[in-house]
């Protein structure tokens, strides 16, 4: 009789450590736990010190929050000062209702959702950062679209958020989620990776699939670097979440086809962290290389700086 | 870190160190201003200053001031909030190598211009932010401890005064730190606290006739809280 001994096992736990999303599977193992979202709830309702239903109400509250942004990006005319982000998700939704879309209505609204988010984010709307501001739309543009398109219950939503939640705990762990350390593969790559898992959460409980997905996500941006024009959340950054809502889209689909990953996500994770730590000032977020450095962009800056300045 | 580090916070856009932890600096000044705020004077440094205006940086450090938390809309309308509030304010751009990348330092004054006390933060990444500065003593609280700030007249046996009041009412102190001011012969005394400090016993210690100032900060609660991670 070895079941009830796990659950022993894990009653006696106080923290829960780990090394990455491996480390994380063979704990459920361990605990007999059955999918990646109940280990993570245990794994914060642990290392936090807060009861179950507590942590679940807060990720309802997250869930919440990410509807409302969803909500305000849509109705709102999103436009910046600098001009450079001016009502994208408004035209997409346009074009698709005139019938233009190129791959279908679904596709279109996976990308007109996640450019609503990440305009109204530019646009000092009230988001979720998932992991981070920046890369705020990739989640609800394509987790949520996919989520609502197919059905799925609010509950299951929420689990699918903490497994989002748990991928990016383990990239934070092995590398890190900010830009400023290893460039936009950290940001809307770490953001499509949770994305992708995610969604493959919602219809299969093979946690290899999950992890395919997560993996499949992160590899495809490896290398990508952060270069946001005049130091703004706008250029590239709002089509980079797109760029990862459609390709954690892809990640899942493959992954749910029974395509499995080569690399395990871990190593992926920490082949992205090796990159950024090789990846030169310039193109960590300071806007001294890349896209931010072309001519039309330093332009762009100056225009911007002389008419703060004449605020 | 923890899953809600990576899923949150709830927050303005559009940027966790420029808007979100503006908005944090101007809210922990606020506290440790500890008064109703009047009449404020924001530098802001470095990135902040170059790019702050794009990330609506004024408008969310303001908006903290008022007491908005990171979520609040009302950051996108904070001047026109500042005003109806009768709160008179004014920005300064500024560069300073000495400085951190973001950061900022708030000068309060009552309504004529008198009594200045500034508070200079810093945003640290992801949302972290840390007053690094009060009235030009370096300090160093990000808000999850709760804090006793103490200015008096320089004389022997204030931290015992302070320590044996404290320790009776079974407060432990997590962190001590004395400084003084040689020309003013004011001493400071900077307390992190594992419980707050009741009123009563803050009431106390103002009443000491060799303390100047008492200003009791509590710890921020969850909507703050986030690991100096990324």
């Amino acid at each position: 009789m070895s079941a009830p001994k796990k659950t022993d096992a894990l009653q006696e736990v106080q923290r829960i450590r780990i090394h990455g999303l491996t480390e994380a599977r063979q704990l459920m193992g361990e605990y007999g736990i059955a999918s990646l979202a109940e280990f993570f709830i245990t794994y914060e309702s642990k290392n936090q010190e807060l009861p179950r239903t507590e942590v679940i109400s807060r990720m309802d509250t997250i869930l919440e929050a990410m509807r409302g942004a969803l909500r305000e990006g849509r109705e709102h005319p999103n436009r910046t000062s600098s001009g450079m982000i001016d009502g994208g998700a408004a035209r997409v939704a346009a074009f698709a209702s005139a019938g233009g879309s190129l791959l279908g209505t679904s596709f279109s609204d996976v990308i007109r959702n996640t450019l609503a988010v990440a305009e109204s984010n530019a646009c000092m709307g009230r988001i979720v950062a998932a992991p981070t501001a920046g890369a705020s739309g990739v989640l609800p543009g394509a987790y949520l679209t996919v989520a609502d398109l197919r059905h799925v219950p609010d509950e299951r939503i929420v689990d699918g958020l903490f497994v989002a939640g748990g991928i990016g705990e383990c990239i934070a762990i092995q590398a890190s989620l900010s830009g400023s350390q290893h460039g936009c593969q950290a940001e809307n790559g770490s953001a499509g990776a949770m994305t992708a898992a995610a969604i493959t959460s919602l219809f299969t409980e093979d946690q290899d699939a999950v992890e395919s997905a997560a993996a499949f996500a992160l590899k495809s941006v490896l290398g990508l670097v952060c270069d946001p024009v005049a130091g703004l959340v706008e250029v590239p950054c709002v089509k980079r979440n797109v760029m990862a809502a459609v390709n954690a889209v892809a990640s899942a689909e493959m992954a749910l086809a029974g395509i499995r990953t080569v690399i395990p996500f871990d190593e992926v994770v920490q082949a992205m962290a090796n990159i950024g730590r090789e990846m030169p000032n310039a193109l960590r977020e300071t806007s001294l290389g890349g896209l931010a450095a072309t001519p039309t962009a330093i332009g762009i800056a100056n225009r911007f700086k002389k008419s703060c300045a004449g605020r | 870190m923890a899953i809600f580090d990576v899923m949150g916070p709830i927050m303005i856009g559009p940027s966790s160190s420029h808007t979100a932890g503006a908005a944090k600096i101007g809210y922990l000044a606020r506290r440790v201003y500890g008064r109703p705020v009047e009449r404020v004077h924001i530098t802001l440094y470095n990135s902040f200053a170059e790019t702050g205006l794009g990330h609506g940086t004024d408008k969310a450090i303001l908006g903290g001031l008022l007491g908005l938390r990171v979520d609040d809309p009302r950051i996108r309308q904070s001047y026109t909030l500042a005003r109806q509030q009768g709160v008179v304010f004014a920005f300064e751009q500024a560069i300073d190598p000495d400085k951190h990348p973001n950061c900022a330092v708030v000068q309060f004054t009552d309504a004529d211009g008198g009594r200045p006390f500034t508070v200079e933060g810093i945003s640290v990444g992801g949302g972290s932010v840390k007053i690094v500065a009060i009235n030009g003593a370096r300090v160093d609280f990000s808000g999850k401890h709760n804090l006793l700030f103490v200015t008096y007249r320089d004389v022997p046996g204030m931290m015992a005064l302070l320590g044996d009041a404290l320790g009776a009412r079974g407060i432990n102190i997590a962190y001590a730190q004395i400084s003084r001011d040689k020309n003013t012969g004011q001493a400071m005394a900077i307390l992190k606290l594992d419980q707050p400090c009741p009123d009563d016993l803050t009431s106390s210690f103002r009443s000491n006739v060799d303390v100047t100032d008492v200003v009791t900060i509590g710890k921020l609660g969850n909507e703050y809280e986030r690991s100096e991670e990324d």
